[in-house]
């Protein structure tokens, strides 16, 4: 039902304009609904890729771009902007073992460049000053014949 | 010895011309023990401006040092071990490092006190924007808004844990710095967004430990102080002597304020490459397009390599590459409209072989980055003289931003 509704919703997702959304790292595609108070952002484009689908929003500081796969679960979120997002929400149920992680990886001097990895994801940011970027993934979520530097 | 006599007189010079009353004097430049000109900061990629105790294993660190004032005062302090850093926009210092004369004057947000999460792609520095007197070399003191970063401002915890700048950088050890001198193509850290909304994620209005996004004008936005100037303002030239294939422990070079200012900075024979509204030009590598950034703060060459095989990661230093024997790569830099376009020859060495010897300055050492960005670190700097033109401002090589080589 739950992947019905989602499939429904991709499908009318253009459509929805100016609606807060939001969906989680790990979860299917409907945490749109649920979590869309929680960021301001509102729908931008919606496109069909060979093995998933990638469904944009857009706030103030930064536009998300989360990766779904064809049975309606997000396996990968990737942003640009003028500041990260707030992962908190976005890595949803992986939200505490990336910040015990984020603890324990040393910094990188010199390097626009960081690297979180966790027993179940990988959470990246580089970029700099006024052009930030960073994506976030579940490798064993990942469809099969997908690179993970599709997502970007 | 020499250079640090070179360091003293310097020190005097922008002592004398920052802090006194006077402090109109002009030297030349000419190398030897003479005193820089007035538009002239000593760099040292590794050298004595680099902090030992921030230093270790850091390879191509460039270091310069200013001097920051109480706001309208004669009370400064000298500091070194400041990141030159073209891929940002301001000046930010350790509060830890600043001495018991240094009083800075906070800005007011609404009731509160303004606070930036600033943030440079893997990190971030969390602290209250204050107003300082800056003074660059023999320049006139200017009074700009500066970050003191301070990770416990306003008592929010930057921990992993926390919503407001978590990882935030917690001091200068582990940051690698005392501070960062932004003198980068734009002027503001934010510009035109953080005036309009008060949901960026950058700016802060803090009353006790309660802080809540804000909206701040550009005026108190953190900015490139070389853009607050008298004359000179137009941007800086970054001039780094070559490296040897195999290293060096330490380089100087200069840092000159102004382009087509002063005699000792008038461009000749060098391309413009207009930038966009993020900094950003374009880089073409073997079919494969980057957007491009020119950065003296990366100390690398960064980049996702166009095939794999052709670099492969170290396996010791998985950041950094490691090809069994030197590889020669030919890049295009382009504008960001697409021209003009200018070829680019570049080596990426074995990181673990190059770096077993106790040489700390390398110009071609590069690693592997997520897709889509090419970084032009430091290692591009050495034997080029890049000049980096500030937004809205002009010179014989156009309008900024762009950055010419």
């Amino acid at each position: 039902m739950k992947r019905k509704l989602c499939a429904l919703f991709l499908g009318f997702g253009l459509l929805m304009a100016a609606q807060q959304v939001h969906a989680t790292l790990g979860e299917t595609a409907d945490s749109v609904t649920t979590d869309r108070k929680a960021i301001s952002a509102v729908r931008g484009a919606t496109t069909v890729h060979t093995g998933y689908t990638v469904q944009e929003i857009v706030s103030d500081a930064v536009t998300v771009r989360e990766y779904i796969s064809p049975s309606g679960v997000v396996f990968g979120i990737a942003w640009n902007g003028l500041s990260s997002p707030d992962l908190t929400l976005l890595l949803g149920f992986y939200s505490g073992e990336y910040r015990k992680a984020l603890q324990q990886t040393p910094r990188m001097r010199g390097r626009r460049f960081s690297q979180i990895k966790t027993d179940h994801i990988v959470v990246e940011k580089w970029g700099h000053m006024r052009n930030l970027r960073g994506r976030a993934y579940v490798p064993s979520l990942i469809p099969q014949g997908v690179t993970v530097d599709e997502i970007k | 010895m020499k250079s640090s006599k070179r360091a003293l007189l310097f020190l005097i010079l922008v002592l004398a011309a920052g802090c006194g009353s006077g402090g109109s004097s002009t030297p030349s430049v000419t190398g030897g023990n003479e005193a820089p000109a007035s538009n002239v900061l000593p760099i040292t990629v590794n050298g004595s401006l680099c902090s030992p105790s921030t230093s270790a294993f850091y390879l191509n660190k460039p270091c310069v040092s200013i001097t920051i004032c109480n706001p309208g005062t004669s009370t400064c302090q000298t500091i070194n071990d400041i990141l030159l850093d073209t891929g940002s926009f301001g000046l930010r210092i350790f509060k830890s490092v600043l001495s018991s004369d240094i009083s800075l004057t906070q800005v007011a947000s609404g009731s509160g006190s303004l606070a930036e999460c600033a943030q440079f792609g893997g990190f971030s520095e969390w602290g209250p924007v204050q107003l300082a007197g800056v003074a660059l070399a023999g320049e006139p003191t200017v009074t700009v808004p500066i970050q003191v970063i301070d990770p416990t401002f306003a008592n929010i915890s930057t921990s992993s844990t926390s919503t407001i700048c978590p990882g935030a950088d917690q001091g200068p050890v582990s940051a690698g710095f005392s501070g960062i001198l932004g003198v980068g193509v734009l002027s503001q850290d934010c510009g035109s967004d953080c005036v309009t909304n008060s949901n960026i994620g950058i700016y802060y209005s803090c009353n006790g430990s309660t802080c809540s996004g804000t909206k701040v004008g550009l005026s108190s936005q953190v900015q490139n102080p070389v853009a607050f100037l008298p004359s000179d303002n137009n941007g800086v030239i970054v001039e780094l002597p070559s490296v040897p294939s195999n290293g060096s422990p330490s380089v100087n070079g200069i840092l000159v304020l102004g382009i087509g200012t002063k005699t000792n900075n008038v461009p000749s024979g060098v391309t413009t490459y207009n930038t966009d509204i993020f900094g950003e030009i374009i880089t073409i590598l073997t079919g494969t397009t980057y957007s491009s950034i020119i950065d003296s703060g990366s100390n690398g060459l960064f980049f996702t390599p166009p095939s794999t095989g052709l670099l492969p990661n170290c396996a010791s230093n998985p950041t950094w590459f490691c090809p069994s024997s030197a590889t020669t790569l030919s890049a295009e830099n382009e504008g960001a409209s697409g021209s003009p376009s200018g070829e680019v020859f570049f080596q990426i060495g074995n990181f673990d072989i190059l770096t077993s010897s106790s040489n700390m300055v390398f110009s071609n050492i590069g690693g592997s980055s997520p897709p889509g960005l090419f970084d032009w670190g430091l290692p591009f700097y050495f034997g080029r003289n890049i000049f980096v033109g500030i937004q809205n401002t002009s010179s014989s090589l156009g309008t900024g931003p762009y950055f010419a080589y």
